[in-house]
């Protein structure tokens, strides 16, 4: 921390920093007899490349159920993960603060998952996934922050083994997006010619109303 | 009111005066004692301060049977009748300037009056009639449709009946002049009013007094009252329902510029959104260019007065800071559940997921799926309003014209026709969204049904 006070902000500049957030799950195969829970389970965040994510994040708190002992784990350094047992699926918060203490933490919400198919579901001992992929951007970071977080790219990471079908995912979502859009559009050319000529028929319709109306009137009125 | 806040801040109640309201209005006589000597009870422990308020607190005494309110009232400060001293009247007679005889009459007046002129003979107000000498009327005042006698005879009357013309012109023609030419008011009008004139002119009088009197305008003006007040009922009616055909046809007018406006603004909308899918393609193509090509994309995006006001506006951080990217996909709290709906709906039929993975070019592409989808659903509610606006007009054409009072051209029938193959169009259109979804899954662009392109 001693490039800290170097804390103005590079104007222009924008980093995005891909991470995977998500929890898996195992059951027991039985319910515990002391405390009821059924799973075990891990809630993580890490990065999507092969990089040290503790030269930019400096820490993470991952907010549980408040039936839990100490709901707010702080973790200080990777890997940013805690692990628990339990009975029930709820709604993690995850904090991460960065290495420029002046940047604001960035908030994630995650379900954790236990069943893996809701929870009235059989139970079965295969262990159970749920991950998120996320960009964090970080606009116009401080001179340190943008050291730090060029750093772990300083010997040109991949991407990690384990989070390569995300490119897959990726690749297969942006073209579902450009085909939707594409019939989308088509479709609204449609929708656009056959307005064109509702509105064509509709005025000629009023014309002759119109002049229908004014012939009656006027035959009334002789 | 200061007991309360006494209460409410927990003050124990003072000793300090109490306000009444003999108090405020001053008549503080004999009711002092009977308050300082009351002061005992307290409100019981427990109490609720409002239910305390409710109990007779002000004088232990039992409550009066009648009223006895009789302390001072705004009323009675008003009603000080009778506080002056009586000003004294006599009996005194009195002349009447405008009685001829000077009788003198007698009446009641106040003594402070005496002396004072009849205060109703200000009333006897004479008029001045111009009068004429024989030399005048020779030379200024001859006139070929009125005789010498027939003007004095007007400038008699006049003065006898102080110019009061209706009068005059029913006696026009009574008793000995029963055989005098006849004259209208306007035409005694029209002679008084310019012999008047023609003296001042000669005698050297000033010319903006001259009195302007137009007979033919005077005459016209009576005429139309005349028409106006003969009118029968059966014409009013007519003309209110004139009227009111006109502000209908007016309204319609309207309303319909105004329905062609936004149609064209649908339109244009629509058009641009082609041009912005046209360059997004050589975008894709030269991923190279793209500085270049941000040019030609710029005027969708300056241009805000169609195209960005019906579509949803997704936060666009540009802030410094930090912000992730599904952030930028979250659609703003100020769009209405209905719209967000609607999107999400046709979402599901062309199965995109709600949330997908959140890239760069996701992000890009799903915002502006769904602002597509916007203007489309905006579309068809336009479509469908104009086809139930299109059947209203059918069936006011048909009632409008029964049974072939006037003949329908055979070009028109068609039309009608043509209409009805729209709206199988539009089930055909359901078909299409169906093999929309169909395609989906399939990877070759399917062709747009042939029904759907005759339209």
């Amino acid at each position: 921390m001693t490039t800290n006070n170097d804390s103005t902000r590079v104007k222009g500049t924008s980093i995005v920093k891909a991470i995977i957030y998500g929890n898996t799950a195992k059951y027991f195969g039985q319910k515990r007899s002391e405390d009821g829970h059924t799973h075990k389970w891990s809630v993580y965040v890490k990065p999507y490349l092969d990089e040290d994510i503790g030269t930019w994040v400096k820490k993470v708190h991952f907010k549980l159920h408040d039936s839990y002992e100490t709901p707010t784990r702080v973790v200080q350094k990777p890997p940013f993960e805690i692990s628990e047992t339990g009975w029930g699926e709820f709604e993690l918060v995850i904090k991460i603060f960065f290495q420029d203490t002046s940047e604001r933490p960035v908030t994630l919400y995650h379900v954790l998952k236990l069943y893996s198919n809701g929870s009235d579901s059989e139970l079965n001992e295969q262990p159970v996934l749920s991950e998120f992929y996320e960009e964090i951007i970080f606009q116009d970071p401080s001179t340190y922050m943008k050291y730090v977080l060029n750093d772990s790219l300083s010997n040109n990471p991949q991407i990690a083994k384990e989070n390569l079908h995300y490119e897959e995912i990726k690749k297969n979502t942006v073209n579902q997006l450009v085909k939707a859009r594409k019939k989308v559009q088509d479709l609204t050319v449609l929708y656009k010619e056959r307005l064109k000529k509702l509105r064509e028929t509709i005025d000629k319709y009023k014309d002759e109303i119109c002049a229908l109306q004014s012939q009656c009137s006027s035959s009334t009125l002789r | 009111m200061t007991e309360d806040i006494r209460d409410i801040l927990d003050i124990e109640r003072g000793s300090g005066p109490q306000i009444s309201k003999d108090e405020i209005l001053g008549t503080n006589k004999k009711k002092v004692s009977l308050l300082s000597g009351n002061r005992q009870n307290r409100r019981p422990e427990g109490m609720a301060r409002e239910v305390f308020a409710l109990l007779y607190n002000d004088k232990k005494d039992v409550p009066p049977v009648i009223e006895t309110e009789s302390g001072p009232t705004y009323k009675l400060q008003k009603a000080r009748l009778g506080m002056r001293r009586v000003r004294p009247w006599v009996w005194a007679p009195f002349v009447n300037p405008a009685r001829e005889d000077s009788v003198a009459f007698y009446h009641w007046r106040r003594v402070a009056d005496e002396g004072k002129e009849y205060p109703f003979a200000k009333f006897n107000k004479k008029i001045e009639i111009p009068e004429y000498t024989d030399i005048e009327y020779k030379e200024h005042l001859e006139s070929e449709t009125w005789s010498r006698e027939e003007t004095d005879r007007l400038f008699d009357m006049c003065q006898r009946f102080d110019s009061r013309f209706i009068v005059i012109q029913g006696r026009w023609n009574y008793g000995e002049y029963e055989n005098a030419v006849k004259r209208t008011t306007e035409d005694l009008k029209d002679r008084y009013y310019s012999v008047c004139n023609t003296l001042t002119k000669i005698r050297g009088g000033n010319i903006n007094e001259a009195k302007m009197f137009d007979a033919e305008h005077e005459t016209r003006r009576k005429q139309q009252l005349e028409r106006l007040y003969s009118r029968t009922p059966k014409q009013i009616e007519e003309e209110q329902g004139l009227l009111q055909e006109l502000r209908k046809i007016e309204a319609r007018k309207r309303d319909r510029d105004r329905k062609t406006q936004d149609l064209q603004k649908l339109i244009s909308a629509v058009d641009k959104q082609n041009d912005s899918r046209k360059t997004l393609k050589i975008d894709k193509k030269t991923p190279h260019h793209r500085k270049r090509i941000t040019v030609p994309v710029r005027p969708t995006r300056v241009d805000p007065n169609n195209f960005e006001a019906t579509t949803i506006k997704f936060p666009d951080i540009k802030n410094s800071g930090v912000s992730t990217r599904s952030q930028r996909m979250k659609i703003p709290a100020n769009v209405s559940q209905k719209k967000v709906k609607n999107v999400e709906q046709a979402l599901q039929s062309l199965k995109i997921k709600l949330n997908p993975i959140s890239t760069e070019e996701t992000c890009q592409n799903y915002n502006d799926l769904r602002n597509e989808i916007v203007l489309l659903n905006e579309l068809k509610a336009v479509c469908t309003s104009s086809d139930f606006e299109l059947q209203s007009l059918k069936h006011q054409y048909e009632t409008l014209n029964p049974n072939g009072v006037f003949k329908i051209p055979s070009e028109l029938m068609e039309e009608l026709a043509s209409l009805s193959t729209d709206e199988e169009g539009n089930e055909t259109d359901i078909i299409i969204k169906q093999e929309i979804i169909d395609d989906l899954d399939t990877e070759d662009v399917h062709p747009i049904p042939e029904t759907v392109l005759e339209l």
